[in-house]
């Protein structure tokens, strides 16, 4: 929202502050400001001037024209506007003399492009007899969405509520309500639903003259980012500017009967709107209607039929107050932002309705000389409810605060910004504070804490009892998992939750097992991640490009659909390391990779996913749980290079590893080596677990030490070597144990038909 | 006999290598040496000669002996010094082996900024991201239809849930779970609807902080804000507060702190105005108290929201934000 300076001093006697200065003062007592511009540079030094004489000028399309003015007084200047003649009411702006076609121009007469209010450059301006000058201004800009509880600050006069109380000085009330005449309109009101629209009040006016609006007003509207469209049309902007408060205007010829209506729209209606845009309209839309149907859209926007045009001579001024969650409702449903909707969207206070119409009649005097108003006033609502006051308790206030404040200071603020505080300090709120945003104590701390500054409180420690806080395990679980994997060469990525369809095809994961985003914000965005593969996968791709080997990780979480209830969220650990070899050692290593992370996990053959090389992938346990799985992935996916990886259900893995301390033993061990012939594709670790079942007693570890193929063994066997160390904790074993722990593994062997080698 | 002792210790001063003296200490000093003769000789002298014998002896065997020793570890030493000469390396090339990689730019400062408040006796808490209405909106005090969610775009799930668009809702799970008095942080991944450019994301980092005990004054969310910035800047800040809104808070701040590159003067990072908005806080609304399950008449408290992303890009001078989720070694390989 932009805000004029000129016309919030308007509202102000003896402001002193400058724009510049008010913005920072707006921002530390009220509302985030963006920034101030200058508007109408060329005005600074413009004043009226009438054209008394106009000459040619030979073998040129210029002027020479006399023009007199009060200030400076007769001046000659060359004009080459079209329009410029004798008898003009111009804008003379004293700009250096300069020679043109060997005659000295002592100033200049101004178009509005060249005033800085609008960019019309086709002419020098013409005023009508009498009209004001605007004056050069700033504008303020306001963040929308500081705003968003403060539907006051949604016009000049409420910001200008804010700047008198901020600066100490008197704020004057714009609208002057005894020009409003006796109730009873020569329209009639029907409300079908006062909790939608709260209030409906209007005003006939007839002898209307549309025209364009004079300088002053256009410019006004214009710095403040309004379009100038005709007087009427901009009587309704600029006192919703001014008071918050949306105005309407109809043409009352084109209106269907007296009576107008407020009610849901019925199912199948539409109207086409002021944009010439057809919308649409169903019963949780609320429209102002006449007899023959629709004519605006509650909050919203005006119908294009009965729109003020240059024919015009009666209108139907409305001012009205809606639900504030109707309007959003439609607004948002339409598509359709207007100025009025996002005023109404903020909860209006009923009491302007009126207040506007009072203005407008004032404004209108000026705007469109010989209007008259046409019987009383149309006025139709529910009974504005009455705001509870709010009891003030001092020292709660201070404690609050954090800071010690003496009462006449607390009730001076508070009844700068026009709350009503009586001797206890019960405290009424204002009609325009009363609607959103003040209801609690907790909202006058506010209102105090800004207006002393909130610099003036002390930072102050709090008092609190100490005591241990809560640590979820999960967090320092994390923290272990991501340091010792980046202790492994590892880089952390993050990647986005977002996957494509495409993705999921891809790697072969079903597309309706993913939560589907309803609003993606791009094409390719549409899934939520079941794994974090994708990510990962685009991540060795692209680094790919620029290195010939790396590491990565990411740790996420995996969103997973669920019948009825709210998706399931896993987190998960993907590393990758991508080589450019033969692709053994990163298989090996993102197993070694994973003991560190999780030590006794165990790696078991099982049946490969669409992603995975098939001849080499594993599932990874710990104990009897599935905890992940190890594989390569499948050649189609890497382009150049291999790509291993490892992927780990965090929430599966147990939190912390409970140590236990077992006794050393006191007696020595002895260690075999035992070799088993065994096909090719045997796996080690299956025959080590046989070993260790067979070897039963007196057995410490069985561990794996090498593997052979080659002569002499035949085509198609190995031979795998594994060491025994056997041993008791109360004695030494004699040669006879050792013996027989041996002979058990080498018979359970030969019983399976293996053979040893020796 | 002198005469004897006297080659024997020329030839030792003579000897030229280690294996030369060492042949000489055997047939001098050895077991079959020419000393260990004379000794056995020794019984059949009388004793009268036998004293003279032993002395002389004594006297030869101690000079040829320390003359050995002093030659032996010359040799040694010469040795030693042409072995460690000949181990010289050069210890400027690269050392082999793997470099340990490094964690995201994001979980290092979110690490940092958890062990702080764990310092100040916080809980560090963690929330889903995938919520619902109720805890993302409702129960922050932002209804349907406030015009407060125009302010987060979001990101609706089928089933009618949402990607959280702030860690606000962790809030409304830490009161629930663990109860008043509460000291709290939640750090995490947060969603936009907005289109991504240099300075907007639609995946960035929040953190969330709250404090709910009997009087929590603004003074003290102030003074936690100051030690909270002082830490994360490692330097005193000079921080301001001023009225902003969000429903869940009442009253509501914007928090600036003092702009850390001029001191203020004016610069393009503070756009001149001196100060820098960092965060978002308040003084927690009683409604979202009431929410919680938690007594607004007996407890309050403050919360205050920081953009742990933002912070990211300002610690580390990145000027792009799309690097951090771009999973580019070349940027991430860096912290």
């Amino acid at each position: 929202m932009k805000f004029s300076y000129n016309w919030i001093s308007e509202f102000i006697d003896g402001l002193e502050p400058s724009a510049e200065s008010l913005e920072r003062i707006i921002t530390i007592k009220t509302a985030e400001c963006e920034g101030v511009d200058s508007f109408g540079r060329g005005l600074a030094g413009a004043v009226s001037a009438e054209v008394e004489s106009v000459e040619p000028i030979e073998g040129s399309k210029n002027v020479k024209a006399t023009v007199l003015t009060n200030l400076y007084g007769r001046k000659t200047v060359v004009c080459g506007a079209p329009n410029c003649r004798t008898g003009l009411h111009a804008v003379y702006v004293p700009v250096a003399p300069k020679t043109v076609g060997g005659i000295v121009s002592d100033g200049m007469l101004a178009s509005e492009s060249d005033l800085g209010v609008s960019n019309d450059h086709a002419g020098i301006i013409e005023l009508t007899d009498n009209e004001r000058l605007p004056a050069l201004d700033h504008v303020i800009e306001i963040d929308n969405k500081s705003i968003t509880h403060r539907p006051d600050l949604w016009g000049h006069h409420g910001m200008a509520r804010e700047v008198a109380a901020i600066t100490a000085k008197l704020l004057r009330e714009p609208a002057n309500l005894s020009l409003l005449p006796e109730a009873g309109g020569p329209v009639k009101i029907e409300i079908e639903d006062t909790s939608l629209c709260l209030r409906y009040s209007a005003l006939v006016f007839e002898n209307v003259t549309v025209r364009r609006s004079p300088l002053w007003l256009r410019a006004r509207l214009t710095s403040i980012g309004l379009n100038p469209i005709n007087n009427i049309v901009d009587l309704t902007n600029y006192i919703m500017a001014e008071l918050a408060q949306p105005m309407h205007a109809f043409d009352r010829e084109k209106l269907h009967g007296d009576t107008i209506f407020a009610r849901p729209a019925r199912e199948g209606e539409s109207i086409i709107a002021l944009n010439d845009e057809t919308y649409e309209l169903s019963p949780s839309n609320v429209v102002i209607a006449d007899a023959s149907g629709p004519i605006a859209i509650a909050g919203v926007i005006g119908g294009r039929d009965s729109a003020i045009s240059a024919t015009t001579t009666t209108i139907v001024l409305e001012s009205a107050s809606f639900q504030a969650s109707s309007v959003r409702k439609t607004s948002s449903a339409l598509k359709l932002r207007t100025d009025a909707s996002m005023r109404f969207e903020k909860a209006q206070d009923p009491h302007n309705t009126v207040r506007a119409l009072a203005r407008a009649i004032e404004l209108l005097e000026e705007l469109s000389p010989g209007i008259r108003l046409v019987g009383g006033l149309a006025d139709s609502g529910r009974e504005i409810p009455v705001p509870a006051p709010i009891q003030l308790d001092l020292d709660w206030l201070a404690r609050k605060l954090g800071c010690t404040l003496e009462s006449p200071r607390v009730r001076a603020i508070l009844e700068s910004l026009e709350f009503k505080v009586s001797d206890d300090f019960t405290v009424t709120i204002p009609s325009w504070r009363a609607t959103k945003d003040v209801a609690t104590p907790e909202d006058l701390v506010e209102e105090v804490g800004r207006m002393i500054g909130y610099d003036s409180i002390e930072p102050k420690a709090p008092e609190v009892a100490c005591a241990p806080s809560y640590d979820p395990p999960e967090r320092e679980f994390l923290r272990r998992v991501k340091r010792t994997i980046a202790a492994q060469g590892f880089t952390e990525v993050s990647n986005y939750s977002f996957i494509s369809e495409e993705d999921a095809r891809r790697f072969g994961l079903a597309v309706e097992d993913h939560v589907r985003v309803l609003n993606p914000i791009a094409a390719g965005q549409e899934l939520m991640r079941t794994s974090l593969l994708p990510g990962i996968h685009r991540n060795i791709v692209e680094n790919a490009k620029h290195f010939d080997s790396f590491r990565l990780f990411e740790t996420g979480r995996e969103i997973h659909k669920q019948k009825n209830a709210k998706p399931e969220e896993v987190t998960h650990l993907m590393a990758a390391i991508y080589s450019k070899d033969d692709g053994r050692a990163a298989l090996l290593e993102l197993k070694r990779t994973a003991e560190c992370l999780v030590p006794g996990i165990s790696v078991r053959p099982t049946e490969p996913r669409p992603w995975e090389h098939p001849a080499r992938c594993a599932a990874i346990y710990l104990g009897d749980v599935e905890v992940g799985r190890l594989s390569e992935l499948h050649p189609s996916l890497v382009e150049s290079g291999r790509a291993a990886v490892i992927d780990l259900d965090l929430d599966r893995i147990p939190r912390s590893i409970d140590a236990r301390y077992i006794p050393i033993r006191k007696f020595p061990s002895s260690a075999f080596d035992l070799s088993l012939i065994a096909g090719v594709r045997e796996l080690a670790g299956v025959l080590e677990n046989q070993v260790r079942d067979f070897a039963g007693e007196h057995t410490e570890s069985v561990e794996y030490v090498r593997e052979y193929q080659g002569p002499p063994l035949p085509a198609g066997k190995k031979s795998v070597t594994f060491r025994i160390l056997a041993g008791a904790p109360d004695r030494t074993l004699t040669t006879a144990d050792i013996t027989a722990v041996r002979e058990r593994i080498l018979n359970g062997f030969l019983a399976l038909g293996y053979e040893s080698r020796e | 006999m002198q005469d004897f002792v006297d080659s024997a210790l020329a030839r030792i001063h003579a000897a030229t290598t280690a294996d030369e003296l060492e042949s000489v200490r055997v047939e001098v000093l050895g077991r079959k040496g020419v000393i260990a003769d004379l000794s056995k000789d020794m019984g059949k002298l009388a004793p009268a000669e036998r004293a003279e014998r032993g002395k002389f002896i004594n006297t030869a065997k101690q000079a040829l002996e320390s003359a050995w020793e002093g030659r032996k570890s010359g040799f040694e030493r010469v040795a030693l010094a042409a072995r460690l000469d000949a181990e010289w390396l050069d210890l400027t090339v690269p050392a082999p082996g793997r470099k340990p990689g490094s964690l995201h730019p994001i979980t290092q400062i979110q690490w940092e900024i958890e062990d702080l408040f764990r310092s100040l006796g916080f809980a560090v808490l963690d929330g889903p991201e995938v919520e619902t209405e109720h805890h993302n909106f409702d129960a922050l005090n932002i209804p349907a239809d406030h015009p407060a969610r125009d302010m987060q775009d979001t990101f609706w799930l089928e089933g009618g849930h949402l990607l959280r668009t702030h860690t606000s809702p962790v809030q409304v799970r830490g009161m629930e779970k663990l109860g008043p008095p509460l000291r709290m942080i939640a750090p995490g991944r947060v969603f936009r609807n907005e289109s991504v450019d240099a300075s907007h994301e639609h995946t960035f980092y929040q953190l969330e902080g709250m404090m709910i005990d009997r009087n929590v004054s603004v003074g003290n969310l102030i003074y936690f804000m100051k030690t909270l910035l002082g830490a994360i800047f490692h330097r005193e800040v000079t921080v301001r507060l001023r009225p902003g809104f969000f429903p869940f808070v009442e009253p509501g701040f914007e928090l600036d702190i003092r702009c850390l590159i001029c001191g203020g003067d004016g610069c393009p990072v503070c756009k001149q105005s001196g100060w820098v908005e960092l965060l978002p806080c308040g003084l927690v609304n009683p409604k979202v108290l009431r929410a919680s399950g938690i007594d607004p008449a007996e407890w309050n408290g403050f919360a205050f929201g920081l953009g742990l992303t933002r912070l990211v890009m300002m610690r580390y001078a990145i000027g792009d934000i799309r690097w951090l989720q771009s999973g580019d070694l070349r940027f991430l390989g860096q912290f």
